[in-house]
């Protein structure tokens, strides 16, 4: 069955309203790198698509130290006007130059695990999603809008329009590791965001994906990192916390045990990168 | 059957077609209008065979929607290729054995042009970063990094180095 | 003396095609297209062994566009096998599926249709009734009795000239074992291998005026695929015209013959040329790979290097049917003893059938593999008993005049020059005797 509309709204607006008329039956596309090639297969045969690159969503706009990322920027503007340096990362290592001239910010948070490098950054920063009804609009935290596998907590009157992004107060970064330097899905992907008062950490953010049916905050090992200094000892725990406290899958990419090794790995490296910044 | 009118520039020339909702561009391209350099690898984003430029920006045309290139400049290896002759980057590729089955050539070859006109003197860490979305099971890759560096040179001014 | 006058040999000849493909001139497969041209997509087992007690077309046939489904009913030769053209069967492939599938993805069913989108809804809502069976994945295990078995003639492996394996004996082995100072075993494991070439495999078909069919196909073996396709459909070979010779991308995976005789069959049956193109996961996940290999040497070593018994007994994972599988097994056994002279051999190589994917051709196939695990097991050996790996293999190298275990005489034999060449390259020093050697010099080698 091949799409019979397909609606390229040119406002938010214009956008709200097709989805009140057509309800259910709409399927929402980003930048369409992920819809695209289910729909190209057949396993995805919607008839009516709405595709938003078009609704006024890409801009990037700072108010006081805040990012505002409209949801349907691409990764490639990630990339170039570098919010921040995490989020340039993320972007940086996500898929290719050719996908990230297509791919959206706002897409990012509806992909399935191994990808979502954005969204794990955009989670270790503490941002925020604007979902925007033809009722309001509503904020919700990013932490908390997952519910699960390819779930989340949108109703289906909503549109995710901005991600909100605080500016970070302490250092932060950045980990994918795959099997191939460019354009691989995870093995595990690690964001960091510590803040610290001398050497001690006052507030501690680390996000995981790929080991999980979404991107993770490892808050029992944000907890063992708060109040306390960021030495071996401390960052040793938060590690094995971290591998602990997750529930990695094992795909074509990757072992579960593997990927459980790689958490352990990867946010001790992350830390100690962090550590060794900040002096 | 709910068909629908685009315009669009294609290589340089305004173009109107009338397509089925959401064809894709590889599809117009290949199907409708019979230039077939643009390639189909994967249907997936994942090969780069169908690489083409919009606007100048490389893409993907096996997810592109033909409604989202309305208005805008696509450029496929058809618009690259001149009447007679060949184009710098052309003339390296086939001078530097960086072909071998053919079938990634016409993304390599988008893709290293949007490159080099944002980048004309690329490293080789940013070809290879620029190409890392586009696959060849032929040559192993160092045969197309240095017919990019080559085609820098030409379209720099150097012959030949 | 003159030298000879050469026009290409020395020179950096240009490809002739190069022109074409940085122009994107090159004609490939799917870039060819004709008015009412017909898509086939394949109806696949989801399951590795199942007997099919039914299909149901009927909400397959209410699809817009669609045209007609093919079974192995419409196939005038259902069973045949690659190679039967230069003797090598038994036929046991089906075209289709008759009463049951050996492998996941196999072909069950043809659904030609109007557009590529239609054929591939109809061919998701095909009905099948299978009666899944137990399913065996490796090569010993499909050995063993008990196994599930998937040929007719009630065995898993292919039979050579009445025996279970290809088999090469030379000399005594045992004798060899018992006057040896080191005995050396290993066993290597080799993953199968799929090419992804970046084009996937693909034929058009097109009934001519003239009652003939052209078939412009990507196939590496043109002259196998127009037989094959004859014998499969029961026509005159005078009836086909296969074009092609355009491969974007081969290595082997494009050597079996697997989607021309039933888009031929389905263009016979329509009137209308018929497209049959692999999608991505068809090529990745269906068309043949270079099959797992499984190998275990045992090796009767002196303390001086010289090998005196070699015993290999591999597995070929040839997966469901044996498209390439059975000649490689023979050419693997004439390779896997080694470029080396050793006066004792016996050799078991079989080919086994399990429920995976079949594996076929891959460049080198059954010797890549065997290449692999007998030079690892030259390094076991010389870490075992203390030598220099360089030295192992200058001890052992055959050289012409040698007759090797399956009893051709060495012709041309390059190993002692080669790795003279090699070992100069990367400056790694030879002791003047190895640098000495020649691969006509008997007098410097040790052959029984």
């Amino acid at each position: 069955m091949t799409v019979k509309s397909y609606f390229l709204p040119q406002s938010l607006d214009e956008a709200l309203g097709l989805l009140a008329e057509h309800g259910d039956s709409l399927l929402l596309v980003g930048g369409g790198t992920v819809a695209l090639p289910l729909i190209n297969e057949g396993v995805s045969t919607p008839e009516k698509v709405m595709a938003l690159p078009q609704a006024g969503l890409s801009y990037i706009q700072r108010a006081n130290g805040t990012v505002n990322i409209g949801a349907t920027s691409t990764l490639t503007q990630m990339v170039d006007e570098a919010p921040f340096p995490i989020l340039q990362e993320a972007a940086r290592q996500s898929a290719s130059w050719t996908i990230r001239n297509m791919a959206t910010v706002g897409g990012n948070l509806f992909v399935p695990p191994p990808s979502g490098d954005i969204a794990t950054a955009l989670l270790a920063l503490d941002a925020q999603v604007k979902l925007v009804s033809q009722a309001g609009a509503r904020l919700v935290p990013l932490a908390d809008f997952y519910s699960g596998f390819l779930a989340n907590v949108m109703r289906a009157d909503e549109i995710l329009a901005e991600i909100q992004v605080p500016a970070p107060q302490g250092k932060t970064a950045f980990i994918k590791y795959g099997r191939k330097a460019a354009n691989t899905p995870a093995i595990v992907t690690v964001a960091a965001h510590i803040t610290l008062d001398g050497d001690t950490v006052t507030a501690a953010r680390l996000a995981l994906n790929a080991v999980g049916l979404h991107p993770l905050r490892a808050t029992v090992a944000e907890a063992l990192l708060t109040g306390n200094r960021l030495d071996e000892a401390t960052i040793s725990a938060a590690a094995t916390a971290a591998a602990e406290n997750c529930q990695p899958f094992t795909d074509a990419i990757a072992s579960e045990w593997y990927r459980r090794k790689m958490v352990k790995v990867f946010v001790r490296r992350i830390l100690r990168q962090i550590a060794g910044e900040a002096g | 059957m709910p068909a629908k009118i685009v315009s669009f520039n294609l290589n340089g020339r305004e173009t109107e077609v009338m397509i089925q909702p959401m064809t894709t561009v590889q599809n117009l391209l290949r199907e409708q209008l019979g230039y077939t350099a643009t390639k189909v690898g994967c249907r997936q984003g994942g090969c780069g065979s169908c690489t083409v430029l919009v606007d100048g920006e490389p893409m993907a045309a096996c997810l592109l929607p033909v409604e989202n290139i309305a208005g805008k400049e696509v450029t496929t290896l058809e618009g690259i290729t001149p009447d007679h002759g060949l184009h710098p980057l052309q003339e390296a590729f086939f001078e530097n054995f960086a072909t071998q089955c053919g079938y990634c050539t016409p993304g390599m070859l988008i893709v290293s042009k949007a490159l080099l006109d944002r980048n004309p003197q690329p490293t080789r860490d940013q070809i290879i970063d620029a190409l890392s979305g586009n696959v060849c099971r032929c040559t192993g890759y160092e045969p197309i990094i240095q017919a990019v560096q080559n085609a820098a040179q030409r379209m720099n001014g150097h012959q030949g180095e | 003396m003159t030298e000879p006058k050469l026009n290409a040999v020395g020179q950096s000849i240009q490809r002739r095609d190069g022109l074409g493909h940085v122009t994107g001139k090159t004609i490939y497969v799917d870039d060819i297209k004709f008015p009412d041209t017909l898509h086939l997509k394949m109806v696949r087992s989801p399951v590795p062994h199942a007997l099919i007690k039914g299909i149901d077309f009927s909400e397959a046939e209410k699809v817009p566009g669609f045209v007609r489904a093919l079974t192995h009913e419409d196939v005038p030769n259902n069973i045949y096998t690659i190679l039967k053209l230069i003797g090598v069967g038994p036929d046991e492939e089906p075209v289709l599926a008759e009463d049951r599938v050996r492998y996941q993805g196999e072909q069950i069913a043809a659904i030609v249709a109007e557009s590529p989108e239609a054929a591939l809804e109809a061919a998701g809502k095909v009905q099948l009734d299978l009666e899944e069976l137990p399913a065996v994945f490796d090569v010993e295990e499909a050995l063993k009795p008990g196994a599930p078995i998937l040929k007719e003639w009630g065995t898993n492996y292919f039979v050579y000239e009445g025996h279970h394996c290809r088999r090469v004996r030379y000399g005594d082995v045992e004798q060899g074992f018992t006057e040896a100072d080191y005995i050396i075993e290993g066993r290597y494991q080799t993953s199968p291998i799929e090419h992804a070439p970046t084009e996937t495999t693909g034929c058009l078909v097109k009934p001519e005026a003239n009652g003939r069919y052209t078939v412009y196909t990507n196939t590496q073996a043109l002259f196998f695929s127009l037989d094959n396709s004859a014998l499969i459909l029961n026509l005159p070979f005078n009836k086909l015209h296969f074009v092609g010779g355009t491969v974007g991308g081969g290595f082997g995976g494009k050597v079996d013959v697997i989607v021309e005789p039933i888009a031929i069959l389905a263009a016979m049956k329509t009137g209308h040329p018929v497209r049959y193109v692999f999608m991505r996961d068809e090529e990745m996940r269906v068309s043949s790979t270079r099959g797992a290999w499984r190998m275990y040497y045992k090796d009767g070593v002196m303390a001086d290097g010289r090998i005196v018994a070699r015993q290999v007994t591999s597995y070929a994972d040839a997966g469901a049917y044996n498209r390439h599988t059975p000649y490689a097994v023979t050419k693997h056994a004439a390779n896997v003893a080694g470029p080396y002279n050793i006066p004792n051999v016996h050799i078991d190589a079989h080919c086994v059938y399990t429920n995976r994917q079949p594996g076929s051709a891959m460049r080198g196939f059954g010797v890549t593999p065997a290449s692999f695990a007998l030079e690892v097991q030259m390094d076991k050996i010389a870490e075992t008993i203390g030598m220099d790996p360089w030295a192992i293999r200058f001890v052992n190298a055959y050289r012409n005049g040698d007759i090797k275990p399956h009893r051709k005489e060495v012709e041309d034999a390059t190993l002692i020059e080669t790795m003279q060449a090699a070992a100069e390259l990367v400056g790694h020093p030879l002791p003047e005797e190895y640098k000495a050697m020649h691969s006509n010099d008997r007098e410097g080698g040790n052959h029984g």
